[in-house]
């Protein structure tokens, strides 16, 4: 048991090594994608900014837009999940061959890339809100260890949701040419429904409701509630870690059955 | 029941469904809602036997069905039909213990990572395949040596020759030392040398581990020199199975006599001595009967003024062309070889009956345009 454990270990510090420094290759265009990432956050806390003026909108007021978006920021990096261009790629090109040769699930090679990614990104944007604080009282967040506690958790889960979302649609490739569109779809509704372009309780209350039994808030706004303390009640915290474990659940079943179905479909193609 | 071989194929098939793509945008439409499917027949009863420490060449034009059948050894594609047995798994079922005993190479889609040094791929090998310190250094030491590629380990991948490319990415595919090896068209674009190189290396790796080897190309002297026997596998179908020599004998049982005249001599001359294949000026080839070659030989040194005289094997790529073109279909009936693998039964490559529809005959190129 515990060899096992330590040769997974290794295994995963071997495939961190490898995404980080396939990512020190790359980083002037890292850095690119960073600024895109934390620009659309950015004008969208612009446009509330001037939309709340001196008052209120919805309850939220200059600053809280502020807070808010600067945690969609350092989460949206955190839960970032860029898996289906890559696996829609291993599939379509037969970069799948020589990973399905090796005795190694493809799916811990995304896992690791995501950690040696994500380790970086986090860390760059929490010390540049932290630098960004210093100066702009609006953003600080009250030091709260237990809420900072869950806000991790939270984060992690929602990490682990949306990863599988786009690894399981990346896994669509095996049927579709189209698996890349289907991510586009997935998007556009994931502005509106994971609290990207506004904070969910600004939403028609429909809307609203309708989001709260899909997966698209546990991907992004329950933690960024959970981190600005927009989002106090126990039960309502509860209710969320409930729907996040459902919804991880729900995506693991859905990567299993599409990965067993998928793998038999397999024409693989190149070669 | 598989009496100790390392690869056995029974009656393998893999049919594909592929979409049918309809020209126009109403055709496009209706694909979406009802999508019509043509199906290919990659491979169609493929059975065969391969002992353990053999080399095998695995033939065939472009499309035949040699890289899906290798896809279906090693467990990356589900047959549609049929079994396969490798190392005593079912490749499809036996997970990461089958995978450790394997190794694929395809020399067109390469696991060295393109951005990093070739040694980055061997540390993370040596993770994913979990190889202890000692053995991690050994089987390093060995292949480095033997490869010769302790020089380029530590440059990016990009910035080495194919050759280089090639030999770093057999380290990587063979750091946990796989007793069955799979090469697909390993020497793929290489340069003589570099394809020499290739084939000392997997000869000496046979030799030295006992493993087994199943290799496709496209270049004949890799087949030559490497794989005593061979499979001929054309539009999915196995159409000889045997030693390479005897495919001689059996599609060309000819000899070639190279001459050089003299003189110039009429062509009705030469034909009375066999079957003329090359006429120009003093120059002259002519294929005879195996069996006849020292008596026509012989009659056509009295009869004509020979300067030289050589004779000569058919080149090999020729006769497998004419094994393609159906012309010796009848010879090639694997089935009456002398049995000498015992119990694969009557399975082992049936010949093509002349003249037999092949399903994939009308089969255009597979890649979708996208
Ligand atoms: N993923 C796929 N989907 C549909 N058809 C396929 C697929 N892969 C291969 N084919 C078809 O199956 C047949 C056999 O292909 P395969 O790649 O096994 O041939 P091959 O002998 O390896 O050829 P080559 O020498 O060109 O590599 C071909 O007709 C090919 O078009
Ligand atoms: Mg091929």
């Amino acid at each position: 048991m515990t060899a096992s454990l330590r040769a997974w270990a290794r295994r995963y510090g071997a495939l961190i090594r490898a995404g980080w420094l396939v990512d020190v290759q790359y980083r002037a265009a890292i850095v690119i994608w960073l600024i895109l990432g934390v620009a659309q956050p950015a004008i969208t806390l612009a446009v509330w900014w001037s939309v709340a003026g001196g008052g209120e909108v919805g309850g939220f007021g200059q600053a809280d837009f502020a807070r808010y978006f600067f945690a969609v920021m350092l989460i949206d990096q955190a839960t970032l999940a860029w898996d289906i261009w890559y696996i829609d790629r291993w599939i379509r090109e037969g970069e799948l061959n020589f990973r399905l040769a090796r005795p190694m699930n493809p799916l811990h090679e995304a896992i690791a890339d995501n950690l040696a990614y994500k380790g970086k990104s986090v860390v760059l944007i929490a010390l540049v809100w932290f630098l960004i604080a210093v100066f702009w009282p609006a953003v600080r967040l009250p030091f709260d260890p237990g809420r900072l506690a869950l806000a991790a958790i939270a984060t992690t889960l929602a990490a682990a949701i949306r990863f599988l979302t786009s690894y399981v649609n990346g896994l669509l490739a095996f049927w579709t040419t189209r698996a890349t569109a289907i991510a586009e779809l997935h998007w556009g509704v994931s502005l509106f429904l994971a609290g990207r372009i506004a904070p969910l309780s600004l939403l028609p209350p429909a809307v609203a409701s309708v989001a709260g039994v899909l997966w698209f808030p546990y991907m992004l706004a329950f933690p960024v509630e959970i981190l600005t303390g927009t989002l106090t009640d126990a039960d309502a915290i509860l209710s969320g870690f409930g729907w996040q474990l459902v919804w991880l659940a729900a995506w693991t079943c859905a990567y299993l059955f599409v990965w067993t179905r998928g793998r038999r479909r397999y024409g693989a193609v190149g070669g | 029941m598989t009496g100790g071989a390392s690869i056995v194929a029974e009656r393998l098939s893999k049919t594909y469904r592929v979409k049918v793509r309809e020209p126009g945008l109403a055709g496009a439409f209706r694909a979406l809602f009802r999508p019509r499917y043509r199906e290919v027949h990659a491979v169609e009863d493929v059975s065969f036997r391969i002992e353990p420490g053999e080399v095998v060449g695995f033939l065939g034009p472009n499309g035949a069905g040699k890289t899906t059948t290798i896809k279906i050894l090693t467990g990356l594609l589900y047959p549609t039909g049929g079994r396969a047995e490798v190392a005593g798994f079912d490749p499809w079922r036996g997970g990461a213990p089958f995978k450790r005993r394997i190794a694929l190479v395809l020399g067109n889609k390469q696991q060295l990572i393109w951005d990093l040094p070739p040694e980055e791929t061997l540390l993370l090998n040596r993770a994913i395949y979990g190889l202890s310190d000692a053995e991690y250094r050994r089987n390093r030491e060995e292949l480095v040596d033997s490869l010769g590629i302790a020089g380029v380990l530590d440059k990016p991948v990009r910035q080495l020759s194919q050759g280089e490319r090639m030999r770093c990415e057999l380290a990587a595919a063979l750091l946990h030392r796989p007793e069955l090896l799979f090469l697909d068209e390993p020497t793929l674009g290489l340069d003589l040398g570099a394809q020499e190189a290739i084939r000392a290396f997997v000869r000496e790796y046979n030799r030295r581990h006992g493993a087994t080897v199943l290799l496709t190309s496209h270049y004949m002297a890799d087949v030559t020199a490497l794989a005593p026997r061979v499979l001929i596998i054309n539009r999915g179908r196995l159409l000889y199975d045997g030693g390479l020599t005897e495919l001689a004998d059996r599609i060309a049982p000819v000899k070639r006599l190279e001459l050089v005249l003299e003189r110039e001599v009429d062509r009705a001359d030469l034909e009375r001595f066999g079957a003329v294949t090359v006429l120009e000026d003093h120059k002259a080839t002519i294929e005879v009967p195996r069996r006849d070659v020292a008596r026509a030989s012989a009659r056509l040194l009295a009869a004509l003024p020979v300067a030289d005289l050589s004779i000569t094997d058919p080149p090999i790529e020729e006769v497998i062309a004419r094994a393609f073109a159906g012309e010796a279909t009848k010879g090639v009936d694997a089935a009456e070889r002398a049995g000498d693998v015992g119990d694969a039964g009557g399975a082992r490559g049936a010949g093509v009956p002349e003249g037999a529809p092949s399903p994939t005959a009308a089969a255009p190129p597979r890649k979708e345009a996208e």
